[in-house]
């Protein structure tokens, strides 16, 4: 079954929509769900056009497909666990919060805490991420648990903070602080880099392009060929300031 | 006028020796009366538990270590959600919870007076503030003197007059209820990077010990007159073999008092640990249950951990720190000039930890050890040992001992080597729980004067009624029904006004702030004392005359006249 939704016009565009109803699952028993725009309760209907195509008898075959302007939607895909949804524009703060399964896959970009505290599935990002891509929130201990995340532009500043299971690939370069607070998982940074791994406890990061403000708390304790990108890579251990077992593994700058 | 009349309560009040008996309470104007005119509003309590409004001796819901707290972790604030309603305001927080979470919660536990565990006198504004955003229980502040550099000085000149004088200046200048001491002499030394380890050691730069502040406060508390007596945090809490300073500490105490305790001793808890090393810290509740129970000068309270994610705030810096090192977590730390300090780390309390599981045996084992319920008060030093939320759980532990062994069987091994919590048979009644969740504590607060904790003519209307027939349940076996009937009151009326009624509250409050103005002889009092307005004024970052908290920021003030000494 595919669920189209595409946004109407509205008179305030700015508002942020909160739709953390739209997930696959709730879509099996109809689109009669409740969003908020701004402090206002609204039906889906009120601000979408929905054209349902066939019928499904369990959500992992429900598709969601966002259209129009959904840049100011927040909060799509939050615990969603099956299912696919397809965003063809850019979309709002807050999608795939605690994702646990499924697929999400943005054609735009996407605005900041992109799969926060996830747990399972994956999210594709055709465009750039913003800040506090696939991060945990405030004050928690841990972040992102499982699943992948894969970004296919740039990333804002604190991208995978507290990341502690699962797999965050950026194709592009990532702002300030990428992967500060580890504790698990894979980072993997195809472009630029400043200042990554802060305070890092384990997990491993690989950074193939330049990496600006390298901090001086990372022991360097080999060199080593990663087959993957046919690279050789400088391994450093650390964030040795707090006695952590994190693995950071850079492209030299140079010919190699 | 308003009339209330509670027909059919089943009620328990120790202070007038009533225990189960079916009445009637009648209420006019906030305070209960003979009889009510025949146009009074009636509510049934359908033979239920009835019980005065519950009162916490010791717990942290005010101020800027609580605030700090939850500045501290925006993770709790993602807890315990819920939307506003009705009457009631949005809250969020499970173990730091916003002021009105508090007091929503409190309130449907059937809790109506608070007494804020430990004031800075610097940051007393901060306090009174959130004290009217807690608005459905009274409040009182203790206030802390445990560091206090002009209280030192006349600890050191052995001047009790004059230590009376400050305390008698200080508690009128910040509206406070009574003198608090946490690990007296132990935090100022923390100001100098120091800690002090026993009751004899010198506080740096002060030369006085531990010792002489206590007993010098405690000689200046009844010189004054106060309602409450010194209420101590003792020194060394949560090291493993404290418990000998714990006891040397009950023997420096006098018995000065006829109506109430002498010292009231603080989440002894943490305070009754044997051994010497974290790998071999026992229980020495034994130890300590039969230092109190042979002086009825000392009342404490259980300072009960429950196994949950919390907070530990106290005025204890360097506790703090020693726990920081174990847990590397988040830390704060907080020095507050001339008076004191605090620390403030989250932990985790797991039945995993053996150490953990033995804390929360010797809670217990205090309570059940300790003969009469007046001398220990049921509390969890909330939100140190865990929220206030787990009292009910708590009172399920007292008073069944199936219950406390099912909990047993659940814990790590070495709980039952280190403690003698399970060979323990005894289940408390509704009589004794009475006592320890209001009137112990009205007794030992000195409130009983002002009509809280009991239910007698002349008294404040503060009562609760628990959904629980006393005749039917019998605790020992249907625990789960005490818990949940201690969780939900059915009605808790504050001042003669329904409140809350089955857990949701359904008009806004008005607390009262009680506090004490203890009179000082004129030729004492410090604000015509050159000596103390000098160190005042070079000293302090504030001047003398915008320290005293002005009245605005008690708008429901009641303040409690004591005599002045001679």
């Amino acid at each position: 079954m595919r669920v189209i939704l595409e946004s109407k016009v509205r008179s305030k565009p700015n508002l942020p929509i909160e739709a953390e109803a739209i997930i696959p699952r709730n879509f099996l028993k109809g689109t009669d769900l409740v969003v908020f725009e701004g402090n206002k309760e609204r039906t889906l209907s009120d601000l979408f056009w929905i054209f349902v195509e066939g019928t499904a008898v369990s959500p992992e075959n429900i598709e969601v497909v966002l259209k129009g302007d959904t840049s100011r939607i927040k909060r799509v895909g939050e615990y969603m666990d099956t299912g696919s949804i397809m965003i063809s524009g850019d979309i709002g703060m807050h999608c795939g919060n605690f994702m646990s399964g499924g697929t999400i896959e943005i054609l735009g970009n996407a605005d900041a805490w992109l799969g926060r505290e996830m747990r399972g599935g994956t999210i594709l990002c055709r465009g750039n991420a913003g800040h506090y891509c696939a991060t945990g929130y405030r004050g928690e201990k841990k972040g992102m648990q499982g699943g992948r995340v894969e970004v296919f532009g740039n990333t804002g500043d604190f991208c995978a903070e507290y990341l502690a299971g699962g797999e965050v690939q950026v194709h592009g370069s990532t702002g300030d602080f990428p992967g500060v607070e580890m504790r698990g998982g894979q980072l993997i940074i195809e472009g630029d880099a400043t200042r990554p791994c802060a305070n890092m406890k384990d997990g491993t990061c690989v950074i193939l392009g330049r990496v600006y403000e390298m901090l001086p708390t990372f022991e360097k304790i080999d060199r080593r060929v990663l087959p993957e990108w046919k690279i050789m890579a400088d391994v450093y251990k650390g964030d040795v300031a707090n006695r952590g077992k994190g693995t950071l593994m850079i492209k030299p700058p140079g010919p190699v | 006028m308003t009339e209330l009349l509670v027909k059919n309560a089943c009620v328990i009040d120790p202070i007038r020796g009533i225990n189960g008996e079916i009445m009637d309470i009648a209420i006019r104007d906030g305070r209960i009366v003979e009889s009510v005119s025949d146009r009074a509003e009636s509510i049934d309590a359908q033979r239920c538990l009835t019980l005065p409004g519950g009162i916490d001796s010791h717990t942290h819901v005010c101020g800027t270590k609580v605030n700090f707290g939850r500045y501290m972790s925006p993770e709790d604030m993602r807890a315990g959600r819920t939307q506003r309603r009705g009457r009631m305001h949005v809250t969020s927080g499970y173990y730091v919870p916003t002021t009105f979470g508090n007091s929503y919660r409190y309130s449907a536990m059937g809790y109506t007076t608070l007494l804020e565990g430990a004031m800075a006198p610097l940051e007393a504004r901060h306090t009174h503030e959130e004290f009217t955003a807690t608005p459905h229980q009274d409040m009182l502040a203790n206030t802390l003197f445990d560091g206090n550099w002009a209280v030192m000085d006349a600890v050191r000149e052995k001047n009790i007059n004059k230590a009376a004088a400050i305390v008698g200046w200080t508690l009128n200048a910040v509206k406070g209820y009574g003198i608090k001491l946490t690990n007296p002499g132990g935090t100022e030394a923390w100001g100098w990077g120091e800690d002090l380890t026993g009751i004899h050691e010198h506080v740096p730069h002060f030369e006085v010990t531990p010792a002489e502040i206590i007993t010098t406060m405690i000689q200046a508390n009844e010189l004054l007159k106060l309602p409450h007596s010194v209420h101590l945090h003792c020194n060394n809490l949560g090291k493993p073999g404290n418990y000998q300073t714990t006891l040397d500490t009950f023997e420096l105490v006098p018995d000065l008092n006829p109506d109430r305790q002498t010292l009231y001793a603080t989440h002894v808890q943490f305070h009754a640990y044997g051994g010497g090393t974290w790998r071999n810290i026992c229980s020495k509740a034994e130890e300590i249950t039969r230092s109190v129970n042979s002086k009825p000068q000392i009342v404490m309270d259980m300072g009960q951990i429950m196994f949950c994610r919390t907070m530990t705030m106290t005025a204890d810096g360097p506790m703090e720190f020693n726990l920081h090192c174990l847990h590397h977590n988040k830390w704060s730390n907080h020095d507050v000039e001339l008076e004191t300090g605090s620390g403030i780390i989250p932990v985790t309390y797991s039945k995993k930890s053996a150490v953990n599981c033995i804390m929360w045996a010797i809670g217990l084992e205090l309570a059940l050890l300790t003969k009469s319920p007046w001398q220990c008060l049921l509390e969890t030093d909330n939100p140190n040992g865990a929220p206030f939320v787990k009292y009910p759980e708590v009172i399920g532990l007292l008073m069944s001992k199936r219950y406390r062994d099912e909990e047993c069987a659940t814990l790590h091994a070495d709980t039952e080597k280190r403690t003698s919590l399970c060979a323990l048979e005894r289940e408390m009644d509704w009589h004794d729980i009475a006592v320890m969740t209001r009137a112990g504590q009205a007794k030992a607060l000195g409130i009983i004067s002002q009509g809280k904790g009991h239910l007698g003519i002349g008294a404040e209307a503060d009562i609760a009624v628990y959904p629980i027939r006393t005749d039917s349940v019998d605790p020992a076996r249907e625990y789960r029904k005490v818990v949940e009937g201690f969780q939900k009151t059915r009605y808790t009326i504050k001042r003669g006004r329904v409140v809350s009624r089955d857990g949701e509250i359904i008009v806004d409050g008005a607390n009262a702030t009680f506090w004490v103005n203890a009179k000082v002889p004129e030729d004492l009092r410090m604000e015509n004392d050159p000596e103390f307005i000098k160190r005042f004024e070079q000293f302090y970052t504030v001047r003398m005359s915008n320290y005293p908290v002005q009245d605005v920021y008690l708008p429901r003030g009641r303040c409690i006249e004591t005599e002045a000494f001679t």
